[in-house]
């Protein structure tokens, strides 16, 4: 495979508007992007007492359930992941019958407090409607159950399953007075109360309400319609946002994983001005320490070049805040391009063009490496192999659990760590 | 079957993947949404399947299906041809290609022109059965397509019925080379499907003699037999006396005489194994029983082996369905709904329960356990040298045994 070649085939950043102008490397893509399915389950996982009932293949069952076995959150091997496998017959006649028949021993076993009736691409295909069944449910068992569409077909990687099951949780929720609480929609992974966000509402007396999906009980959920504000941790929270927005007046904050201190701040200031509180006094001496760090770092990553892969940040606000430092983009893989990424990718246009390909396909890249030689990867591949072509891999998940400036600090010492283990990578490859 | 509480039955699709995943100069390219083969990997890491380059996802979208557009198809052939050079490219139909219907073989037809690689089309979707009738459908695959009859190579064996999928397998690999290098010097051949390439499928034409380890690979050795001549004898060693019968079954085939020495060494244990018969009668209270559940071929060799030491076999369950085992013991059951076999394990006490992990779960915790198949959800299979076939197998079942006679009174 000519790695020159491959690279010729690809868009650069100044060519692309929407995601169908990004392509992939090959169209013999390893190992793939994760599907909607993985999402849900790993939204329902966070949801301590919810069930998740997949209707699909045996594939789809088994990987589900292979992934949550070694989940204490699950509950492991009897754990709260059940399936309804489709045959050939189903698949011709409807799955309706076989579904109400498992439904009930499920309910009859398990007695779940709530349930998400997850539909695989076999029952989009076949337009069983899973909405309706999940109505009949709900009223024939008088317990709430949503309905979750995962078919991978149309949408490009998991997100959209995390997106969608936070969602359908709109069903659980009931008008109730406000309590004065923030709900935290978005966090997928680690645990709220170790982030800085959460410290700092903490020292401003903000009582912390829903946290969706990582850590939240369905009476959670049920009361979520009593905070004052939402804070969006994340772009797969925001449609649930809106519409609690929409339907009980509550506004929200986006607050992401952002990397630009001042963006950070910014997302800060917004927040309690939400809240109508006074700015936390910390906000301004963490922003202060953000922004040294930030100017040390520019000196020692200037020129550092890198491919960007899949990262727990957002993708254009921190290939922006890299570019800022002076470090050089030589490829940023994505799966996604949201409205709000106009303004970083404006910003890093000023300074670079990159090329642009679509995520999860690390096959063709081991070429590309060869091609333009970079210094760091972000996000995940096999380390060994790119030790051995003298790239340093980002070790970034650790940002997972990291809301506010945290986050900066830690991209930023992450970065130089790499950065140092590249050179003398380049070092020894060299002798 | 309605409700799944624990892991379903893998698919025939899954078996038919994790058994091409093993042959070497091959890529598996599988046509649906990425998704399932980024998921399908962790199952595969569990099984020791290691394939770098060679599987390969085109995903699929909404535009694919409604328009029925196979570019991507068709371009991921072109491409992984030209990128890796394979010998063979098994192209496999996805749940939804298979639903609506898209012509794997005539794509394949028309692509074969443009490409140097062998393209063979599968089309299972994972509908035509579990992954048992995936490994039949594999085998026989391979069998049709690849051996050809050069030149006899002399005192060689080709090993059919092999799936990682199965536990233990590796080490009863291991031990089956072992049994027949003691007994007549010969040597492996050809495995399908296990550390082999296109080439040595190829070349598995040349081998004297074809050991069929399970039922499923039946056909695969009558469809040698007829393209390349080459005999075959079923079954999987299992037990003293079942070894000892194995290899005269095989000795009468290849019309040579086991070593004799080798042979006095397994007929010794044979022999002091027959002191559990004794040990059986002089219980005073409780009647010793096994209860086995795994894939067919090892409950029918563990099951013989069990009466024959004087043990009672209550149960008999076997984990796959039994449409790809011809004329199957009727007294192996199959049991598509889960329940039914949550309802009979549950029963089950102060027995010896040789079973897989979720099933071992099922059980009351007054059984004495023994693993003896996949999946394995407590652990991992790291050894290559536990094998439950042979005489080491056999060994290692004995110690579970005495472990059990110890509860007994």
């Amino acid at each position: 495979m000519n790695g020159e070649q491959l690279l010729n085939r690809l868009t650069r950043l100044s060519e692309v508007e929407t995601i169908k102008d990004v392509k992939s490397l090959t169209a013999a893509l390893f190992p793939g992007t994760h599907c909607p399915l993985m999402g849900a389950a790993m939204a329902v996982r966070g949801i301590k007492d919810a069930m998740l009932m997949i209707i699909g293949t045996e594939e789809c069952s088994y990987y589900t359930k292979h992934m949550t076995i070694y989940s204490e959150e699950f509950g492991g091997l009897y754990g709260r992941c059940v399936s309804v496998v489709l045959d050939d017959h189903d698949i011709t006649f409807g799955c309706n019958k076989k579904l109400e028949d498992a439904f009930k021993e499920m309910i009859e076993e398990y007695s779940p407090k709530a349930v998400y009736l997850v539909s695989t691409c076999v029952v989009e295909i076949i337009g069983d409607d899973i909405d309706a069944i999940a109505d009949i449910f709900t009223e024939q068992y008088q317990i709430p159950v949503m309905p979750v569409h995962t078919e991978h077909f149309k949408c490009e990687n998991h997100l959209p399953g995390l997106e969608r099951t936070i969602t359908a949780s709109l069903k659980l929720m009931q008008s109730c007075p406000c309590d004065g609480s923030v709900n935290i929609l978005g966090q997928r992974m680690g645990n709220f109360k170790d982030t800085e966000l959460y410290h700092l509402l903490k020292e401003s007396n903000v009582s912390i309400g829903l946290q969706m999906p990582c850590g939240c009980e369905i009476e959670e959920i049920k009361r979520g319609a009593a905070a004052k504000v939402n804070i969006v941790v994340n772009m797969i929270g925001l449609p649930l946002a809106k519409k609690m927005q929409q339907k009980f007046g509550i506004p929200y904050v986006f607050f992401n994983k952002y990397t630009s201190p001042k963006r950070v701040k910014k997302a800060y200031e917004n927040l309690f001005e939400c809240l109508e509180l006074p700015l936390n006094l910390q906000i301004e001496k963490l922003y202060q320490k953000a922004e040294e760090k930030r100017k040390e770092a520019e000196e020692k990553l200037k020129g550092i070049t890198y491919i960007y892969g899949n990262t727990p940040l957002d993708c254009f606000e921190v290939n922006e805040f890299m570019v800022s430092l002076k470090m050089i983009p030589q490829v940023i893989q994505t799966s996604a391009i949201y409205e709000t990424d106009g303004e970083y990718i404006e910003n890093i246009l000023k300074e670079e063009n990159p090329y642009m390909t679509k995520s999860a396909n690390i096959a063709p890249l081991q070429y590309v490496y060869d091609v333009l030689k970079p210094n760091l990867y972000l996000g995940h591949e096999y380390a060994a192999r790119l030790r051995k072509k003298g790239i340093a891999i980002v070790h970034i998940d650790k940002v997972n659990s990291k809301l506010g400036f945290e986050v900066t600090e830690c991209l930023i010492e992450e970065l130089l760590c790499a950065a140092q283990e590249a050179k003398s990578l380049r070092e020894e490859n060299i002798k | 079957m309605s409700l799944t509480r624990y892991l379903p039955l893998p698919s025939d699709r899954m078996g038919i993947i994790w058994n091409l995943l093993n042959i070497k100069e091959g890529v598996v390219l599988e046509y649906g949404p990425a998704g399932t083969t980024h998921f399908s990997m962790s199952l595969y890491g569990e099984l020791g399947v290691d394939a770098p380059e060679r599987l390969f996802t085109t995903h699929i979208g909404e535009e694919d299906i409604v328009m029925g557009d196979t570019t991507r198809l068709e371009k991921a052939l072109l491409e992984i041809d030209e990128a890796y050079s394979p010998k063979v490219i098994f192209v496999v139909a996805s749940s939804i290609t298979s639903i609506i219907g898209t012509d794997l073989k005539g794509i394949c037809n028309y692509m074969q022109k443009r490409v140097n690689a062998h393209l063979i089309p599968v089309e299972q979707g994972g509908f035509r059965g579990d992954y048992s009738v995936g490994i039949q459908f594999v085998q026989s695959l391979l069998a049709e397509e690849f051996p050809k009859r050069r030149e006899t190579e002399p005192k060689t064996y080709n090993l059919l019925g092999v799936s990682l999928g199965s536990y233990r397998m590796r080490s009863d690999i291991v031990e089956i080379q072992d049994l027949l290098e003691k007994a007549f010097g010969w040597k492996r051949k050809t495995c399908f499907c296990y550390d082999t390439s296109v080439q040595q499928i190829e070349d598995s034409g040349n081998a004297k003699i074809n050991i069929v380890l399970r039922p499923e690979a039946v056909e695969a050795a009558k469809i040698m037999k007829k393209n390349c001549d080459i005999p075959w004898v079923l079954g999987t060693p299992y037990g003293y006396l079942g070894t000892l019968l194995w290899i005269e079954k095989i000795a009468n085939i290849i019309k040579e005489e086991p070593d004799p020495e080798f042979l006095m060494q397994i007929k010794e244990k044979e022999r002091n194994s027959s002191m559990y018969q004794m040990n059986v009668r002089m219980l005073k209270r409780d009647v010793p029983k096994v209860s086995l559940v795994g894939e067919y071929h090892v409950i029918e060799g563990l099951a013989s082996f069990f009466q024959k030491i004087g043990l009672t076999v209550a149960n008999k369950i076997c984990l796959h369905s039994l449409k790809a085992i011809p004329d199957a013991d009727k007294t192996i059951l199959y049991l598509s709904e889960e329940k039914e076999k949550k309802k009979i394990l549950e029963t089950i006490h102060n027995q010896l329960v040789f079973a897989d992990d979720i099933s071992i779960e099922m059980c009351s915790k007054d059984n004495i356990f023994f693993r003896i198949s996949a999946p394995v959800v407590r652990g991992a299979e790291v050894a290559n040298h536990l094998p439950i076939a042979g005489v080491r197998g056999t060994d290692m079942i004995l110690e579970v045994v005495e472990q059990y006679f110890q509860i007994l009174r």
